[in-house]
């Protein structure tokens, strides 16, 4: 494993313009980063050009990384960002969250220890628009602003929707704990 | 790395969507700090061509970074092409720019010493600026970039009604900013003789060249603003309201003349 360079070795050298380093940094986050996006916008096409925006951003700007924390999720923020400002420019897309059948059997669900504590069961049963907020501003830490451009609902909404959703998380936690 | 991966079935509802927003979130946490799970995403990735986006990404990073003024442009709502088209003209460049600004810096200048020989330097000079300009930003002479735009169908006059847009919003400010210093009206009575200029270069350039045009009307300004300088009396008469409503119509005039005739535009005739 010591001839595969890492992350900050690979941005070190897009810096310098290296062309083959920059293709490495390309195949090693694009894959993930495509998949977590489409997970947040069913339009493929935009979620194509969300990548290339991302990676373009990485070529011009790789010193915006300031060496705090994992490039991936410094690769992660400037993508859900870029995904956010094609959405902007486009009027039909709409963002889905979760397909409506995607919500597997409880029993189905795996073993990660999340699913068995209070937190995931209090998040499954809030409705899928505050769910999508949830996720937007509490998970990818997007601002309220950022979160209804992603999810084409007023700002407003957005915060209401949070509001709701943090009180139904807190109330079901509080009841499950009791 | 913590020793701990996710497994199979993990990952692959995680892919195919099918898990719930509580283990979504969990694995995409994970992801973010391990490699090798990152690794075992991207092998099953379906939901766009990644070899595709990379060519396009290639493309767009080898491509030289479009200059401070194409964005502008670009972020005025400018179509990337077009943007392109209108930044190249020779009037965009640094050494242009600068050239003007320096003629306008020295009439501004000497205006301000409150001298009327220098109110009518900088109205002599002023007002023909934006029409030279305009005229250099899409003769053929002054730009080698027009020769290929001439063989690729695209409207002429479209191109240079943009250029003439750039140059005048770039320009006007500049002689406005110089104008400030000088006293008395003659800070603004140049406008409209300017606006006027520049359609009579347009509507010109449908017979000669642009630039042949341009320097046309400026010797005929400077013509008439040094025998109008040698007799008495204050710049500042010579642009008062009839004047001007003679440069407006002379404005609306060139501008009717210049759309009537714009199949005629020189530019679309090697005249060279």
């Amino acid at each position: 494993m010591d001839s595969r360079p890492g992350d900050e070795t690979l941005l070190l050298a897009v810096a310098e313009r290296d062309m083959g380093a920059f293709r490495t940094l390309y195949e090693r986050h694009a894959g993930w980063l495509a998949i977590r996006l489409a997970r947040r916008c069913n339009d493929r096409d935009l979620v194509a050009d969300a990548i290339q925006d991302t990676f373009v951003a990485v070529w011009q700007k790789p010193q915006g990384f300031r060496g705090d924390g994992d490039i991936a999720a410094w690769l992660w923020g400037i993508a859900i960002r870029r995904l956010v400002s094609r959405l902007r420019t486009r009027s039909s897309v709409a963002a889905v969250f979760e397909k409506a059948e995607a919500a597997p059997a409880a029993e189905d669900q795996v073993l990660l220890s999340v699913e068995y504590g209070d937190v995931g069961q209090a998040l499954a049963r809030l409705s899928p628009e505050m769910r999508a907020v949830i996720q937007a501003v509490v998970l990818d830490g997007l601002s309220a602003r950022e979160a209804a451009q992603l999810l084409r609902v007023p700002v407003s909404s957005v915060k209401t929707r949070l509001y709701r959703a943090k009180a139904h998380l807190r109330a079901a936690l509080a009841e499950g704990s009791s | 790395m913590t020793g701990w991966h996710l497994d199979d079935d993990a990952l692959r509802r995680y892919v195919e969507r099918t898990d719930s927003l509580a283990e979504g979130t969990s694995v995409e946490q994970h992801l973010l700090s391990c490699e090798q799970c990152r690794a075992r995403v991207t092998v099953a990735v379906d939901v766009i061509d990644l070899a595709a986006v990379w060519d396009r990404t290639r493309d767009t990073v080898e491509v030289p970074r479009p200059s401070a003024f194409e964005r502008l442009l670009r972020s005025a709502g400018l179509p990337a092409h077009e943007a392109r088209l209108v930044a190249v003209a020779s009037a965009f460049r640094g050494v242009w720019l600068t050239g003007v600004a320096a003629v306008l810096a020295f009439a501004a200048l000497a205006a301000a010493m409150g001298h009327a020989r220098g109110e009518w330097l900088f109205l002599a000079v002023a007002p023909i600026v934006p029409c030279l300009v305009v005229a250099s930003s899409y003769d053929p002479w002054m730009d080698p970039a027009l020769e290929p735009e001439l063989v690729t169908p695209y409207p002429a006059l479209r191109l240079i009604l943009l250029r003439t847009i750039a140059v005048l919003t770039l320009a006007l400010p500049a002689v406005l900013l110089f104008g400030l210093v000088v006293p008395g009206e003659t800070a603004f009575a140049w406008l409209l003789p300017a606006v006027g200029f520049v359609a009579v270069v347009l509507a010109a350039s449908t017979w000669v060249s642009p630039l042949r045009s341009a320097i046309a009307v400026s010797s005929s300004w400077l013509a008439v603003v040094s025998l109008l300088a040698t007799r008495p009396g204050s710049p500042d008469a010579v642009l008062q309201a009839k004047a001007q409503a003679g440069f407006l119509a002379l404005a609306a005039a060139s501008f009717v003349i210049f759309l009537l005739r714009r199949r005629q535009l020189r530019q679309l005739r090697p005249w060279r």
